[in-house]
C-alpha cells in the first residue's frame, strides 16, 4: 500500500510547470520509485517465501530513498531503522524458526489472489485519491531549508499533531500488553495441560502437546 | 562476606591484563632450541660396543621396528686342546623410526646398556623408507645422549653401585680375614663390576 | 570541480580508513590476545613481530577456491557478504573525527538515526548467508544472530537516545558540540549499555553464541570460503571500529580532551576509539560465551532496564537544568 504511493507523488509534482524540463532529482525520484514498485510486486508474487522478505526489504529502503529525496532525513532513517532493521529481521526469524526451504515453497500460493490484487487496488486508489487530493500542486523546495530535517519533523509532530500521536502510541501500548497476556495466558494453559495429562509431580515443562507452530515462542519462553 | 556484584567481571579481566604483563612462554622453537632433560623420548642411541646381539631388544619390542644382523665368530680355544670360543658380531643394527612408538621397552631391557635416549628429534625425511635408520646414524645419536640426571638427595644407590660395594666390602671383609692368601681368586670380579659400572656411566 | 575534488578526497580517505583501521585491530588482537595468554602471537609474517599477518592472511583468502554450496540459493549466498560490509563502509562517512565541518566523511542532520539505521542492516547479511547456505548449522547461527540482534537493538536506541535528549539534537556533530565534561559520570551507565548491546550486536565474544564454534562451527558463515569469508570477517571487525568510534563520540566526547590543543582534536577520537578497541579485545579474552538464555535474559532484564532508567536520569537533569 505504501509503496505504490510515492511514484503518484511524483507524477502529482510532475504538475508543476517544470514537468517538462525535470531537474535530475525528480527523474532519480522517478526511477527510485519504479524500483520501488518493481520490487514490491515481486515481493508478493514471488514463490520463494525469504525471497519474498528480501525484496521487501529492497522494497522498503527504495520508499527510505524516496523520503529522502523528499528532504525527509529524519524518516528516511527511522524508516530504515525500524522496518528493515527490525521488521524484517522480525519476519526472517520467524521464517526460519518454521519453515524456509530453499527454492519455491509449493503452498506460498493463495486462491484468494485476486480478491487480494483487488484489495490492493482498491486501497491504493484510496491512498493516491487522499494524496493527491491533500498535495494537489504543492510544490518542496529541494534548495531552501530542509522541510523535512528532524526538527521541523519534531516540532510538527508534538505541536499541530501530538494527540494522533498519543493515541497510536497507546494503541502501540496496548497491542504489547496484549500480546505479553497473551503468551502468558498460554504459558499456564500448557503447564496444567502437561501436568495432567501425564499425571506425574516433576515440574510441567512445555511439552508438544497444543498446535505445534504456536506454541514455539511460549516454549522456548519458559526454557529461559 | 557476600562478594560485591561485579567483583568475579572484575577479577577476570584483573587476570588477563596482569598475564599481559608477564613474559610469554612461548617456545620460539625454529630459532632456539628446547631444552630438552636426559631421558627425553627423542631418538634412540645405540653404543655398540655394549652390545652382546642378544636380540632381547629386537624381540621385546612391540612393532618389531628393530632389526638386527649378526653372525658368529670363532676363537682359537685360549688353551690348547680347550674349547674354541665363539661370540656374536654385530653386522646390522637398525631401527625404523617410522614404526617405532617411542615406548622406550627396548631401552628397558638391554642388560648391557646398549641403547639410551637421546633428546633429539629433528630427523624428518621426505620418504618413509630413510625413516629406518642404520647401525651409524643410531652411534651418532649416542654421542648427543646427556649426562644421566644426578639423584635425588636421600634416594637409594643405583643398583650396580650397591652390588659392587656389597662385593667390596665382602671382599675387604675376607681380605681382613684371610689375608693376603687368596688374593688371586678375587681379582676377576672385582675388575668385571667395575668395568660394567664404568659402561653405565661412560657417555661421554 | 572543487567541491568535486573535496568529495573525493573525502570518500577516498574513508575507504582508506575503512580497510586499513580493521586490519589494525585485527593485528592488535592477535597481538593482544597472544600476550594475554602468555603467547607471543604471529611473528614471522613481515619479519618484525608479524606485523603483515593480516596481509598474509588477505592473500591467502584471495587464493582460495570460491565454493557456493549445491543446495545454496546462489544469489543470496553471493550478496550476503556485501549486505554484511557495506553498511559499515556508510555508518564510517558520517562518523566526526575532529571538531568541524572539516573532519568528518558526511556531515548527516539525524547521525544516529542514520548510524543505528545502517548497522541494523549489515545483520541482515548474516541472516541471509545462514538461510541461504542451505547448512543446518548455518540456519542455527542466522537464527541466534536474529534473536540477538531483536533483543539487543532496544538497549542501544534507548541509550542513544539518552544522549540525544541530553545533547538536544539527534545530529552526531551536534553532539560533540554540545558536550561537556561531566557529560561523562552523567551518562555513563547509558555508555555501558550502549557498549554492550554493541558487542552483542557484533557477535562478539562473550556475546558470540550465533558464531559459536564449539556448537554449531562458525554459524552463519559455515559454508563460505576464501574472499566472500574475508569480507565477512572485514566486517566484523569494521564492526568493532564503527562501535568504538561511536561510542567514543557519543557518550566520551570523542574529540574533546583535557589538553585539546587546535587541531589536534582527532588525536583523542582515535585515542578513545583505540582504547575502546583495546576493551572490546581484553572482554573476549577475559569471558566465556553466554548461553543463549542468559544472553536474553541480560538484554531483558538488565539493559532494557538500565536504559530506561539512564534516560529517567538524563529527563530528570535535562529539566532541572533548564
Amino acid at each position: 500500500m505504501l509503496y505504490t504511493a510515492p511514484p503518484l507523488v511524483a507524477s502529482a509534482a510532475g504538475d508543476h510547470p517544470g514537468f517538462l524540463s525535470p531537474s535530475g532529482v525528480e527523474i532519480a525520484f522517478l526511477l527510485v520509485g519504479l524500483v520501488t514498485l518493481g520490487a514490491a510486486v515481486i515481493t508478493v508474487t514471488t514463490r520463494q517465501l525469504v525471497h519474498a522478505a528480501l525484496w521487501l526489504v529492497v522494497a522498503l529502503g527504495g520508499l527510505a530513498v524516496e523520503y529522502l529525496l523528499l528532504t525527509a532525513e529524519f524518516i528516511a532513517w527511522v524508516q530504515v531503522l525500524i522496518y528493515v532493521g527490525s521488521i524484517v529481521v522480525l519476519l526472517l526469524f520467524g521464517l526460519m524458526l518454521t519453515r524456509a526451504p530453499i527454492g519455491r515453497s509449493p503452498d506460498a500460493d493463495s486462491d484468494n489472489r485476486w480478491v487480494a490484487l483487488g484489495v490492493a487496488l482498491a486501497s491504493a486508489a484510496a491512498l493516491v485519491w487522499v494524496v493527491v487530493d491533500a498535495f494537489r500542486t504543492t510544490w518542496i523546495d529541494l534548495d531552501g531549508p530542509a522541510q523535512g530535517s528532524t526538527r521541523v519533523t519534531g516540532a510538527f509532530l508534538f505541536r499541530n499533531w501530538v494527540l494522533p500521536f498519543e493515541a497510536l502510541s497507546v494503541l502501540l501500548l496496548a497491542a504489547l500488553v496484549g500480546a505479553i497476556v497473551l503468551s502468558r495466558k498460554r504459558d499456564t494453559d500448557t503447564d496444567t495441560g502437561t501436568a495432567t495429562d501425564a499425571g506425574t509431580d516433576t515440574p510441567p515443562r512445555p511439552a508438544p502437546t497444543g498446535t505445534p507452530g504456536t506454541t514455539d515462542r511460549p516454549g522456548k519462553g519458559e526454557k529461559r | 562476606m557476600p562478594p560485591i556484584p561485579g567483583s568475579g567481571l572484575a577479577k577476570g579481566l584483573a587476570v588477563t591484563l596482569r598475564t599481559m604483563t608477564k613474559k610469554t612462554v612461548t617456545a620460539q622453537y625454529p630459532d632456539t632450541q628446547p631444552e630438552l632433560p636426559p631421558r627425553s623420548r627423542g631418538v634412540i642411541g645405540l653404543f655398540e660396543e655394549n652390545c652382546t646381539v642378544c636380540m632381547l631388544c629386537a624381540r621385546e619390542c612391540p612393532d618389531w621396528c628393530i632389526y638386527i644382523d649378526s653372525h658368529k665368530e670363532t676363537s682359537p680355544p685360549a688353551a690348547p686342546g680347550g674349547r674354541e670360543r665363539s661370540r656374536n658380531v654385530l653386522d646390522r643394527f637398525a631401527i625404523d623410526f617410522s614404526l617405532c612408538m617411542y615406548c622406550g621397552i627396548c631401552i628397558e631391557v638391554c642388560p648391557f646398556d646398549a641403547l639410551f635416549w637421546s633428546p633429539e628429534f629433528e630427523y624428518a625425511e621426505t620418504d618413509i623408507h630413510e625413516l629406518t635408520h642404520e647401525r651409524d646414524k643410531l652411534r651418532e645419536w649416542m654421542w648427543t645422549v646427556p649426562e644421566p640426571p644426578a639423584l635425588d638427595p636421600a634416594a637409594e644407590e643405583p643398583k650396580e653401585i650397591a652390588a659392587a660395594r656389597k662385593a667390596a666390602d665382602k671382599l675387604a671383609a675376607q681380605r681382613a680375614k684371610e689375608q693376603q692368601e687368596q688374593q688371586r681368586q678375587q681379582p676377576e670380579e672385582q675388575p668385571e663390576e667395575q668395568g660394567e659400572k664404568g659402561e653405565k656411566g661412560g657417555n661421554p | 570541480m572543487n567541491d568535486v575534488f573535496d568529495v573525493a578526497l573525502r570518500l577516498a580517505i574513508v575507504f582508506a580508513v575503512f580497510l586499513v583501521a580493521p586490519l589494525l585491530v585485527g593485528q592488535t588482537e592477535h597481538k593482544v590476545m597472544a600476550h594475554m595468554q602468555g603467547r607471543l602471537g604471529p611473528m614471522y609474517a613481515g619479519g618484525f613481530h608479524g606485523w603483515a599477518q593480516l596481509v598474509a592472511d588477505g592473500v591467502k583468502f584471495a587464493q582460495k577456491e570460491d565454493v557456493v554450496p549445491a543446495a545454496a540459493d546462489r544469489r543470496v549466498f553471493q550478496l550476503a557478504p556485501a549486505v554484511a560490509l557495506l553498511p559499515y563502509l556508510l555508518v564510517l562517512a558520517v562518523i566526526p573525527v575532529g571538531p568541524g565541518d572539516g573532519a568528518v566523511g558526511q556531515v548527516v542532520d539525524a547521525g544516529i538515526f542514520f548510524v543505528l539505521a545502517v548497522m541494523g542492516i549489515g545483520v541482515l547479511g548474516s541472516l541471509m548467508a545462514g538461510w541461504a547456505s542451505a547448512n543446518k548449522f548455518s540456519l542455527l547461527g542466522g537464527l541466534r544472530t536474529a534473536a540477538q540482534l531483536l533483543s539487543y537493538e532496544l538497549p542501544m536506541l534507548l541509550a542513544a537516545a539518552s544522549v540525544a535528549m541530553a545533547a538536544g539534537t539527534v545530529s552526531l556533530t551536534g553532539i560533540l558540540d554540545a558536550f561537556a565534561w561531566w557529560w561523562l559520570p552523567w551518562q555513563i551507565v547509558g555508555a555501558l549499555v550502549f557498549f554492550v548491546a554493541g558487542l552483542a550486536e557484533l557477535q562478539r565474544p562473550p556475546f558470540d553464541m550465533p558464531v559459536a564454534d564449539s556448537e554449531i562451527i562458525f554459524g552463519a558463515y559455515t559454508e563460505y570460503t576464501g574472499l566472500r569469508f574475508a569480507l565477512f570477517l572485514l566486517a566484523e571487525y569494521a564492526g568493532i571500529v564503527i562501535l568504538c568510534a561511536l561510542t567514543t563520540v557519543l557518550f566520551l566526547g570523542g574529540w574533546h580532551g583535557p589538553f585539546g590543543a587546535d587541531g589536534l582534536g582527532w588525536l583523542w577520537t582515535l585515542l578513545k576509539t583505540a582504547l575502546l578497541a583495546f576493551v572490546v579485545i581484553w572482554l573476549r579474552v577475559s569471558y566465556p560465551r553466554l548461553r543463549e538464555d542468559q544472553l536474553q535474559k541480560l538484554a531483558w532484564t538488565t539493559l532494557v532496564p538500565l536504559a530506561l532508567a539512564q534516560i529517567a536520569l538524563t529527563g530528570i537533569v535535562k529539566v532541572a537544568i533548564n
